[in-house]
Protein backbone atom coordinates (compact mmCIF):
# COMPACT_ATOMS: atom_id res chain seq x y z
CA UNK A 1 0.00 0.00 0.00
CA UNK A 2 1.58 3.37 -0.96
CA UNK A 3 2.75 5.37 2.08
CA UNK A 4 0.80 8.48 1.06
CA UNK A 5 -2.38 6.42 0.86
CA UNK A 6 -1.85 4.87 4.28
CA UNK A 7 -1.09 8.32 5.69
CA UNK A 8 -4.34 9.76 4.37
CA UNK A 9 -6.33 6.89 5.89
CA UNK A 10 -4.47 7.28 9.17
CA UNK A 11 -5.02 11.04 9.15
CA UNK A 12 -8.70 10.53 8.57
CA UNK A 13 -9.15 8.00 11.35
CA UNK A 14 -7.06 10.01 13.79
CA UNK A 15 -9.77 12.67 13.44
CA UNK A 16 -12.81 10.43 13.57
CA UNK A 17 -11.50 8.47 16.51
CA UNK A 18 -11.26 11.49 18.77
CA UNK A 19 -14.70 10.58 20.07
CA UNK A 20 -13.96 6.89 20.39
CA UNK A 21 -13.20 7.14 24.10
CA UNK A 22 -16.83 6.56 25.12
CA UNK A 23 -17.60 3.11 26.44
CA UNK A 24 -18.90 0.72 23.80
CA UNK A 25 -22.04 -0.02 25.86
CA UNK A 26 -23.02 3.65 25.99
CA UNK A 27 -22.38 3.98 22.31
CA UNK A 28 -24.37 0.86 21.52
CA UNK A 29 -27.58 2.05 23.22
CA UNK A 30 -27.22 5.43 21.51
CA UNK A 31 -26.63 3.70 18.19
CA UNK A 32 -29.68 1.47 18.66
CA UNK A 33 -31.84 4.54 19.29
CA UNK A 34 -30.47 6.30 16.20
CA UNK A 35 -31.01 3.17 14.10
CA UNK A 36 -34.64 2.97 15.30
CA UNK A 37 -35.23 6.60 14.47
CA UNK A 38 -33.59 6.48 11.06
CA UNK A 39 -35.19 3.30 9.80
CA UNK A 40 -38.87 2.42 9.63
CA UNK A 41 -40.67 0.20 12.11
CA UNK A 42 -40.59 -3.57 11.54
CA UNK A 43 -44.22 -3.50 10.48
CA UNK A 44 -43.65 -0.67 7.96
CA UNK A 45 -40.53 -2.42 6.67
CA UNK A 46 -42.46 -5.61 5.96
CA UNK A 47 -45.17 -3.71 4.07
CA UNK A 48 -42.65 -1.73 2.02
CA UNK A 49 -40.45 -4.78 1.42
CA UNK A 50 -43.43 -6.71 0.09
CA UNK A 51 -44.40 -3.79 -2.14
CA UNK A 52 -40.80 -3.52 -3.32
CA UNK A 53 -40.75 -7.23 -4.16
CA UNK A 54 -43.93 -6.76 -6.19
CA UNK A 55 -42.49 -3.72 -7.97
CA UNK A 56 -39.22 -5.50 -8.77
CA UNK A 57 -41.12 -8.58 -9.89
CA UNK A 58 -43.28 -6.38 -12.17
CA UNK A 59 -40.10 -4.92 -13.68
CA UNK A 60 -38.64 -8.39 -14.20
CA UNK A 61 -41.84 -9.51 -15.95
CA UNK A 62 -41.68 -6.51 -18.31
CA UNK A 63 -38.02 -7.26 -19.08
CA UNK A 64 -38.86 -10.88 -19.91
CA UNK A 65 -41.73 -9.77 -22.17
CA UNK A 66 -39.88 -7.06 -24.05
CA UNK A 67 -36.86 -9.29 -24.56
CA UNK A 68 -38.95 -12.17 -25.87
CA UNK A 69 -38.99 -11.95 -29.67
CA UNK A 70 -41.78 -14.50 -29.88
CA UNK A 71 -44.20 -12.07 -28.25
CA UNK A 72 -46.24 -9.75 -30.51
CA UNK A 73 -44.63 -6.35 -31.12
CA UNK A 74 -47.63 -4.60 -29.57
CA UNK A 75 -47.25 -6.49 -26.30
CA UNK A 76 -43.51 -5.81 -26.20
CA UNK A 77 -44.03 -2.09 -26.84
CA UNK A 78 -46.60 -2.01 -24.05
CA UNK A 79 -44.16 -3.76 -21.69
CA UNK A 80 -41.53 -1.13 -22.53
CA UNK A 81 -43.94 1.72 -21.76
CA UNK A 82 -45.16 0.17 -18.53
CA UNK A 83 -41.60 -0.60 -17.39
CA UNK A 84 -40.60 3.06 -17.78
CA UNK A 85 -43.52 4.09 -15.55
CA UNK A 86 -41.98 2.15 -12.67
CA UNK A 87 -38.94 4.44 -12.61
CA UNK A 88 -38.19 7.75 -11.05
CA UNK A 89 -37.62 10.42 -13.68
CA UNK A 90 -34.01 10.50 -14.85
CA UNK A 91 -33.14 6.97 -13.73
CA UNK A 92 -30.13 5.48 -15.49
CA UNK A 93 -28.69 2.06 -16.09
CA UNK A 94 -24.95 1.66 -15.47
CA UNK A 95 -23.38 -1.32 -17.16
CA UNK A 96 -19.89 -2.37 -16.17
CA UNK A 97 -17.73 -4.62 -18.28
CA UNK A 98 -14.45 -6.17 -17.24
CA UNK A 99 -11.93 -5.69 -20.05
CA UNK A 100 -9.33 -8.36 -20.92
CA UNK A 101 -6.64 -6.33 -19.10
CA UNK A 102 -8.70 -6.50 -15.89
CA UNK A 103 -9.83 -2.87 -15.94
CA UNK A 104 -13.50 -2.07 -15.63
CA UNK A 105 -15.34 0.03 -18.18
CA UNK A 106 -18.64 1.61 -17.23
CA UNK A 107 -21.34 3.00 -19.43
CA UNK A 108 -24.43 4.92 -18.32
CA UNK A 109 -27.63 5.01 -20.34
CA UNK A 110 -31.00 6.60 -19.62
CA UNK A 111 -33.45 3.83 -18.69
CA UNK A 112 -35.57 4.54 -21.79
CA UNK A 113 -32.57 3.91 -24.05
CA UNK A 114 -31.56 0.77 -22.17
CA UNK A 115 -35.05 -0.73 -22.55
CA UNK A 116 -35.23 0.24 -26.24
CA UNK A 117 -31.88 -1.46 -26.88
CA UNK A 118 -32.95 -4.57 -25.01
CA UNK A 119 -35.95 -4.83 -27.31
CA UNK A 120 -33.76 -4.56 -30.40
CA UNK A 121 -30.99 -7.05 -29.57
CA UNK A 122 -29.58 -8.88 -32.63
CA UNK A 123 -30.60 -12.39 -31.59
CA UNK A 124 -33.35 -14.49 -33.14
CA UNK A 125 -34.45 -15.55 -29.66
CA UNK A 126 -33.73 -14.20 -26.21
CA UNK A 127 -34.44 -15.94 -22.90
CA UNK A 128 -34.23 -13.87 -19.74
CA UNK A 129 -34.63 -15.61 -16.41
CA UNK A 130 -34.41 -14.18 -12.92
CA UNK A 131 -33.21 -16.18 -9.93
CA UNK A 132 -35.58 -16.47 -7.01
CA UNK A 133 -33.21 -14.46 -4.86
CA UNK A 134 -33.79 -10.83 -4.11
CA UNK A 135 -32.00 -9.04 -1.32
CA UNK A 136 -33.63 -5.82 -0.18
CA UNK A 137 -31.82 -3.67 2.35
CA UNK A 138 -33.78 -1.76 4.97
CA UNK A 139 -35.25 1.63 4.16
CA UNK A 140 -33.35 4.69 5.36
CA UNK A 141 -34.72 8.21 5.36
CA UNK A 142 -32.82 10.78 3.30
CA UNK A 143 -32.58 14.52 4.05
CA UNK A 144 -35.46 15.08 1.56
CA UNK A 145 -37.84 12.94 3.65
CA UNK A 146 -38.00 10.12 1.10
CA UNK A 147 -36.99 6.60 2.05
CA UNK A 148 -34.19 4.85 0.19
CA UNK A 149 -33.24 1.21 -0.21
CA UNK A 150 -31.51 -1.07 -2.71
CA UNK A 151 -32.78 -4.37 -4.10
CA UNK A 152 -30.34 -6.84 -5.62
CA UNK A 153 -31.56 -9.30 -8.23
CA UNK A 154 -29.76 -11.83 -10.42
CA UNK A 155 -30.55 -12.09 -14.13
CA UNK A 156 -29.58 -14.91 -16.48
CA UNK A 157 -29.58 -13.82 -20.13
CA UNK A 158 -29.35 -16.21 -23.08
CA UNK A 159 -29.20 -15.03 -26.71
CA UNK A 160 -29.92 -17.57 -29.46
CA UNK A 161 -29.29 -17.59 -33.17
CA UNK A 162 -31.89 -20.12 -34.35
CA UNK A 163 -31.34 -22.93 -31.84
CA UNK A 164 -27.75 -22.12 -30.98
CA UNK A 165 -26.79 -20.21 -27.87
CA UNK A 166 -24.45 -17.46 -29.01
CA UNK A 167 -24.30 -15.44 -25.82
CA UNK A 168 -25.08 -16.15 -22.19
CA UNK A 169 -24.37 -14.16 -19.08
CA UNK A 170 -25.39 -13.84 -15.46
CA UNK A 171 -25.73 -10.28 -14.24
CA UNK A 172 -26.23 -8.82 -10.81
CA UNK A 173 -28.53 -5.81 -10.79
CA UNK A 174 -28.56 -3.44 -7.85
CA UNK A 175 -31.73 -1.37 -8.10
CA UNK A 176 -32.20 1.83 -6.14
CA UNK A 177 -35.62 1.95 -4.46
CA UNK A 178 -37.23 5.27 -3.56
CA UNK A 179 -40.38 5.68 -1.50
CA UNK A 180 -41.90 9.08 -2.13
CA UNK A 181 -45.13 10.79 -1.18
CA UNK A 182 -47.35 11.36 -4.20
CA UNK A 183 -50.57 13.27 -4.39
CA UNK A 184 -53.58 11.34 -5.61
CA UNK A 185 -55.72 14.08 -7.15
CA UNK A 186 -58.66 11.74 -7.69
CA UNK A 187 -59.00 10.83 -4.01
CA UNK A 188 -57.45 14.16 -2.90
CA UNK A 189 -54.98 12.43 -0.61
CA UNK A 190 -51.26 11.90 -0.24
CA UNK A 191 -49.79 8.42 -0.11
CA UNK A 192 -46.41 6.69 -0.24
CA UNK A 193 -45.43 5.27 -3.61
CA UNK A 194 -42.50 3.03 -4.50
CA UNK A 195 -40.35 3.93 -7.49
CA UNK A 196 -37.34 2.24 -9.00
CA UNK A 197 -34.25 4.43 -9.44
CA UNK A 198 -30.79 3.95 -10.92
CA UNK A 199 -29.66 0.41 -11.68
CA UNK A 200 -26.09 -0.81 -11.47
CA UNK A 201 -25.54 -3.92 -13.54
CA UNK A 202 -22.39 -5.97 -13.11
CA UNK A 203 -21.60 -9.00 -15.14
CA UNK A 204 -20.74 -12.00 -13.01
CA UNK A 205 -20.38 -14.80 -15.50
CA UNK A 206 -20.16 -14.76 -19.28
CA UNK A 207 -20.39 -17.71 -21.65
CA UNK A 208 -19.85 -16.81 -25.28
CA UNK A 209 -19.96 -19.56 -27.88
CA UNK B 1 5.75 -18.14 15.85
CA UNK B 2 3.09 -20.72 16.62
CA UNK B 3 -0.06 -20.57 14.58
CA UNK B 4 -3.61 -21.78 14.63
CA UNK B 5 -4.45 -24.57 12.15
CA UNK B 6 -4.51 -23.14 8.61
CA UNK B 7 -7.83 -21.37 8.15
CA UNK B 8 -7.72 -22.21 4.47
CA UNK B 9 -7.85 -25.90 5.24
CA UNK B 10 -11.03 -25.41 7.24
CA UNK B 11 -12.91 -23.34 4.72
CA UNK B 12 -13.56 -25.78 1.85
CA UNK B 13 -15.26 -28.02 4.42
CA UNK B 14 -17.16 -25.05 5.74
CA UNK B 15 -18.30 -24.09 2.26
CA UNK B 16 -19.63 -27.61 1.64
CA UNK B 17 -21.33 -27.54 5.02
CA UNK B 18 -22.96 -24.23 4.16
CA UNK B 19 -24.15 -25.62 0.88
CA UNK B 20 -25.76 -28.57 2.69
CA UNK B 21 -27.38 -26.23 5.18
CA UNK B 22 -28.71 -23.96 2.47
CA UNK B 23 -30.20 -27.05 0.81
CA UNK B 24 -31.82 -28.19 4.03
CA UNK B 25 -33.36 -24.80 4.84
CA UNK B 26 -37.10 -24.80 4.28
CA UNK B 27 -37.90 -23.43 0.85
CA UNK B 28 -40.35 -20.60 0.82
CA UNK B 29 -42.10 -19.57 -2.36
CA UNK B 30 -39.49 -16.86 -2.80
CA UNK B 31 -36.57 -19.27 -2.90
CA UNK B 32 -37.85 -22.09 -5.06
CA UNK B 33 -34.86 -22.16 -7.41
CA UNK B 34 -31.96 -24.29 -6.22
CA UNK B 35 -29.48 -24.38 -9.10
CA UNK B 36 -25.79 -24.20 -8.22
CA UNK B 37 -25.68 -20.59 -9.39
CA UNK B 38 -28.67 -19.69 -7.27
CA UNK B 39 -27.12 -21.25 -4.18
CA UNK B 40 -23.95 -19.34 -4.91
CA UNK B 41 -25.80 -16.05 -5.11
CA UNK B 42 -27.66 -16.82 -1.92
CA UNK B 43 -24.37 -17.18 -0.05
CA UNK B 44 -22.74 -14.23 -1.81
CA UNK B 45 -22.67 -11.05 0.28
CA UNK B 46 -24.56 -9.07 -2.33
CA UNK B 47 -24.63 -5.66 -0.65
CA UNK B 48 -22.40 -3.92 1.88
CA UNK B 49 -25.50 -3.64 4.06
CA UNK B 50 -25.83 -7.42 3.91
CA UNK B 51 -22.18 -7.69 4.96
CA UNK B 52 -22.93 -5.58 8.05
CA UNK B 53 -26.06 -7.57 8.89
CA UNK B 54 -24.17 -10.86 8.57
CA UNK B 55 -21.22 -9.52 10.56
CA UNK B 56 -23.59 -8.30 13.29
CA UNK B 57 -25.35 -11.70 13.17
CA UNK B 58 -28.60 -9.89 12.50
CA UNK B 59 -29.71 -11.77 9.39
CA UNK B 60 -29.17 -15.24 7.91
CA UNK B 61 -28.29 -16.06 4.30
CA UNK B 62 -31.88 -15.40 3.22
CA UNK B 63 -31.78 -11.92 4.79
CA UNK B 64 -34.18 -13.06 7.52
CA UNK B 65 -33.53 -12.45 11.24
CA UNK B 66 -31.13 -14.92 12.85
CA UNK B 67 -33.15 -17.31 15.02
CA UNK B 68 -32.24 -20.16 17.34
CA UNK B 69 -32.53 -22.73 14.52
CA UNK B 70 -29.96 -20.82 12.46
CA UNK B 71 -27.73 -20.25 15.50
CA UNK B 72 -27.66 -24.01 16.05
CA UNK B 73 -26.42 -24.54 12.49
CA UNK B 74 -24.07 -21.59 11.95
CA UNK B 75 -22.43 -19.85 14.89
CA UNK B 76 -21.48 -16.16 14.71
CA UNK B 77 -17.83 -17.22 14.69
CA UNK B 78 -18.39 -19.26 11.51
CA UNK B 79 -20.44 -16.51 9.98
CA UNK B 80 -17.63 -13.97 10.51
CA UNK B 81 -14.97 -16.39 9.25
CA UNK B 82 -16.95 -16.77 6.05
CA UNK B 83 -16.89 -12.97 5.60
CA UNK B 84 -13.15 -13.05 4.91
CA UNK B 85 -11.79 -13.34 1.37
CA UNK B 86 -10.82 -17.01 1.54
CA UNK B 87 -8.88 -16.81 -1.71
CA UNK B 88 -6.33 -14.56 -0.01
CA UNK B 89 -2.96 -16.27 -0.57
CA UNK B 90 -2.09 -15.50 3.05
CA UNK B 91 -4.46 -18.37 4.01
CA UNK B 92 -2.84 -21.00 1.82
CA UNK B 93 -0.33 -22.98 3.94
CA UNK B 94 1.24 -24.47 0.81
CA UNK B 95 1.88 -21.12 -0.86
CA UNK B 96 4.79 -18.69 -0.56
CA UNK B 97 2.52 -15.91 0.66
CA UNK B 98 1.09 -17.89 3.57
CA UNK B 99 1.07 -15.76 6.72
CA UNK B 100 0.68 -17.50 10.06
CA UNK B 101 0.69 -14.04 11.60
CA UNK B 102 -2.36 -12.94 9.57
CA UNK B 103 -4.21 -16.17 10.38
CA UNK B 104 -3.52 -15.60 14.09
CA UNK B 105 -4.67 -11.97 13.85
CA UNK B 106 -7.96 -13.11 12.37
CA UNK B 107 -8.39 -15.69 15.10
CA UNK B 108 -7.76 -13.02 17.76
CA UNK B 109 -10.13 -10.60 16.01
CA UNK B 110 -12.98 -13.12 15.82
CA UNK B 111 -12.45 -14.07 19.47
CA UNK B 112 -12.57 -10.40 20.46
CA UNK B 113 -15.76 -9.78 18.48
CA UNK B 114 -17.52 -12.86 19.89
CA UNK B 115 -16.34 -12.36 23.47
CA UNK B 116 -17.43 -8.71 23.63
CA UNK B 117 -20.38 -9.11 21.24
CA UNK B 118 -18.97 -6.31 19.10
CA UNK B 119 -21.07 -4.94 16.27
CA UNK B 120 -20.46 -2.46 13.50
CA UNK B 121 -22.85 0.47 13.75
CA UNK B 122 -24.46 0.87 10.34
CA UNK B 123 -24.34 4.67 10.32
CA UNK B 124 -20.96 4.98 12.02
CA UNK B 125 -18.65 7.82 11.04
CA UNK B 126 -15.93 5.18 11.38
CA UNK B 127 -17.06 3.62 8.13
CA UNK B 128 -15.11 5.36 5.39
CA UNK B 129 -16.08 4.55 1.80
CA UNK B 130 -13.29 5.07 -0.68
CA UNK B 131 -14.69 5.51 -4.19
CA UNK B 132 -11.80 4.80 -6.56
CA UNK B 133 -12.86 6.88 -9.51
CA UNK B 134 -11.92 7.78 -13.03
CA UNK B 135 -11.80 11.43 -14.02
CA UNK B 136 -10.71 13.19 -17.17
CA UNK B 137 -8.07 15.85 -16.48
CA UNK B 138 -6.71 17.91 -19.35
CA UNK B 139 -8.13 15.38 -21.79
CA UNK B 140 -6.54 12.30 -20.22
CA UNK B 141 -8.06 9.68 -17.89
CA UNK B 142 -6.73 9.88 -14.35
CA UNK B 143 -7.56 7.88 -11.21
CA UNK B 144 -8.47 9.56 -7.93
CA UNK B 145 -10.03 8.42 -4.66
CA UNK B 146 -13.06 10.16 -3.20
CA UNK B 147 -13.49 9.40 0.53
CA UNK B 148 -17.04 9.46 1.84
CA UNK B 149 -18.77 9.06 5.19
CA UNK B 150 -22.36 8.97 6.38
CA UNK B 151 -23.78 12.03 8.08
CA UNK B 152 -26.87 11.92 10.26
CA UNK B 153 -29.18 14.87 9.67
CA UNK B 154 -31.78 15.98 12.25
CA UNK B 155 -31.32 12.67 14.11
CA UNK B 156 -33.52 10.75 11.67
CA UNK B 157 -32.08 11.18 8.22
CA UNK B 158 -28.86 9.98 6.62
CA UNK B 159 -26.74 11.07 3.72
CA UNK B 160 -23.29 10.29 2.36
CA UNK B 161 -20.89 13.23 2.28
CA UNK B 162 -17.52 13.78 0.63
CA UNK B 163 -14.85 13.92 3.30
CA UNK B 164 -11.70 14.23 1.22
CA UNK B 165 -10.03 13.31 -2.05
CA UNK B 166 -6.61 11.98 -2.97
CA UNK B 167 -4.68 11.26 -6.12
CA UNK B 168 -1.45 12.04 -7.88
CA UNK B 169 -3.22 14.67 -9.97
CA UNK B 170 -3.51 16.88 -6.87
CA UNK B 171 0.22 16.66 -6.10
CA UNK B 172 1.21 19.11 -8.82
CA UNK B 173 3.83 20.94 -6.75
CA UNK B 174 7.38 19.61 -6.79
CA UNK B 175 9.96 19.13 -4.07
CA UNK B 176 13.31 20.86 -4.29
CA UNK B 177 16.12 20.47 -1.79
CA UNK B 178 18.72 22.42 -3.80
CA UNK B 179 17.52 25.98 -3.41
CA UNK B 180 16.12 27.86 -0.47
CA UNK B 181 12.98 29.60 -1.61
CA UNK B 182 11.56 32.44 0.43
CA UNK B 183 10.35 36.02 0.39
CA UNK B 184 13.08 38.12 2.02
CA UNK B 185 12.52 39.87 5.41
CA UNK B 186 12.65 43.42 4.04
CA UNK B 187 10.27 42.81 1.15
CA UNK B 188 7.49 44.71 2.87
CA UNK B 189 9.46 47.94 2.40
CA UNK B 190 9.37 47.49 -1.36
CA UNK B 191 5.67 46.69 -1.31
CA UNK B 192 6.46 43.00 -1.88
CA UNK B 193 7.68 43.65 -5.41
CA UNK B 194 9.20 40.14 -5.41
CA UNK B 195 5.83 38.51 -4.77
CA UNK B 196 5.37 38.45 -8.54
CA UNK B 197 8.69 36.61 -8.92
CA UNK B 198 7.74 34.13 -6.20
CA UNK B 199 4.41 33.36 -7.80
CA UNK B 200 6.05 32.81 -11.14
CA UNK B 201 7.97 29.96 -9.53
CA UNK B 202 4.87 27.86 -10.33
CA UNK B 203 6.16 24.40 -9.44
CA UNK B 204 7.37 25.28 -5.96
CA UNK B 205 4.70 27.61 -4.59
CA UNK B 206 4.37 25.70 -1.31
CA UNK B 207 7.79 26.98 -0.18
CA UNK B 208 6.35 30.51 -0.02
CA UNK B 209 3.50 29.45 2.27
CA UNK B 210 3.61 29.35 6.07
CA UNK B 211 5.05 26.39 7.95
CA UNK B 212 1.60 24.99 8.82
CA UNK B 213 0.37 25.07 5.24
CA UNK B 214 -1.48 21.93 4.22
CA UNK B 215 -3.10 21.69 0.81
CA UNK B 216 -6.87 21.29 0.85
CA UNK B 217 -7.38 18.80 -1.98
CA UNK B 218 -11.16 18.77 -1.62
CA UNK B 219 -11.42 22.49 -2.39
CA UNK B 220 -8.98 22.00 -5.23
CA UNK B 221 -11.11 19.12 -6.55
CA UNK B 222 -14.29 21.22 -6.38
CA UNK B 223 -12.51 24.06 -8.18
CA UNK B 224 -11.22 21.76 -10.92
CA UNK B 225 -14.71 20.31 -11.43
CA UNK B 226 -16.33 23.74 -11.27
CA UNK B 227 -13.92 25.31 -13.75
CA UNK B 228 -14.27 22.40 -16.19
CA UNK B 229 -10.60 21.38 -15.88
CA UNK B 230 -11.68 18.02 -14.49
CA UNK B 231 -14.66 15.92 -15.52
CA UNK B 232 -15.92 13.10 -13.34
CA UNK B 233 -16.41 9.87 -15.32
CA UNK B 234 -17.42 7.04 -12.95
CA UNK B 235 -16.61 5.13 -9.80
CA UNK B 236 -14.52 2.08 -10.63
CA UNK B 237 -14.42 0.39 -7.25
CA UNK B 238 -15.51 0.92 -3.66
CA UNK B 239 -13.36 0.01 -0.69
CA UNK B 240 -14.68 0.39 2.86
CA UNK B 241 -12.26 1.24 5.65
CA UNK B 242 -13.86 0.41 8.99
CA UNK B 243 -12.53 1.26 12.46
CA UNK B 244 -15.78 0.86 14.34
CA UNK B 245 -14.51 -2.23 16.21
CA UNK B 246 -12.14 -0.84 18.88
CA UNK B 247 -8.51 -1.73 18.19
CA UNK B 248 -9.12 -3.09 14.69
CA UNK B 249 -9.03 -1.75 11.16
CA UNK B 250 -11.06 -3.75 8.63
CA UNK B 251 -10.90 -3.31 4.88
CA UNK B 252 -13.90 -4.56 2.89
CA UNK B 253 -14.17 -4.82 -0.88
CA UNK B 254 -16.30 -6.51 -3.48
CA UNK B 255 -15.06 -9.80 -4.96
CA UNK B 256 -17.07 -10.38 -8.11
CA UNK B 257 -16.38 -14.05 -8.85
CA UNK B 258 -18.33 -17.25 -9.38
CA UNK B 259 -17.72 -18.59 -5.92
CA UNK B 260 -19.78 -19.05 -2.74
CA UNK B 261 -17.19 -16.93 -0.94
CA UNK B 262 -17.81 -13.78 -2.99
CA UNK B 263 -19.33 -10.33 -2.88
CA UNK B 264 -18.46 -7.90 -0.05
CA UNK B 265 -15.71 -9.53 2.00
CA UNK B 266 -12.92 -8.55 4.36
CA UNK B 267 -9.78 -8.20 2.26
CA UNK B 268 -7.52 -7.04 5.05
CA UNK B 269 -7.43 -6.78 8.81
CA UNK B 270 -5.00 -4.83 10.96
CA UNK B 271 -4.62 -4.28 14.64
CA UNK B 272 -4.19 -0.66 15.64
CA UNK B 273 -3.82 1.28 18.84
CA UNK B 274 -4.20 4.96 19.79
CA UNK B 275 -7.08 5.20 17.35
CA UNK B 276 -4.83 4.94 14.31
CA UNK B 277 -4.70 2.01 11.89
CA UNK B 278 -1.39 0.71 10.71
CA UNK B 279 0.46 1.52 13.94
Amino acid sequence: MPIKYVCSIIAFFSVVNLTAQETKTAVTSKEARITDEITLSDQDIEVFKEQTRQKVSEFQQYIVTLGNKEEPAEKRNMAEKEAIKLFYKGAEMEISTVLPDGTVKKLNRPMEKYLARLKALPYTRVVIRFYDIAYIREFTKGPDGKYYSTATIIQEFTGFNEDNIIYKDVTTKDIEIIIDIVEDTFFNEKRWKIFLGDIKASETKTVTT
Amino acid sequence: MTSSPGIKSIFPVFTILLSVIIHSLPCTAQYVGTSADERMFLLRTKQFNEFLDRFNYKTNFHGEPVDSAFEAQISRERMINFLFDLSDPRFDPSGDDYSAEYVDEIKAFVEDVIQHDRKIFKYSDKILAEARSRVIYKGSPVNISVFMTQEIVDRTKVKWVIKSVSGEVFNFLLTDTMYIRFIPPSSNETDFMNLKRALEDVNYLQYYADKDYEPDYLTLFFYMINSGQMKFEYVEEIIYHITDIPGWYIKVKNFNRGDMNSGWLISDLERFSSGKPGQ
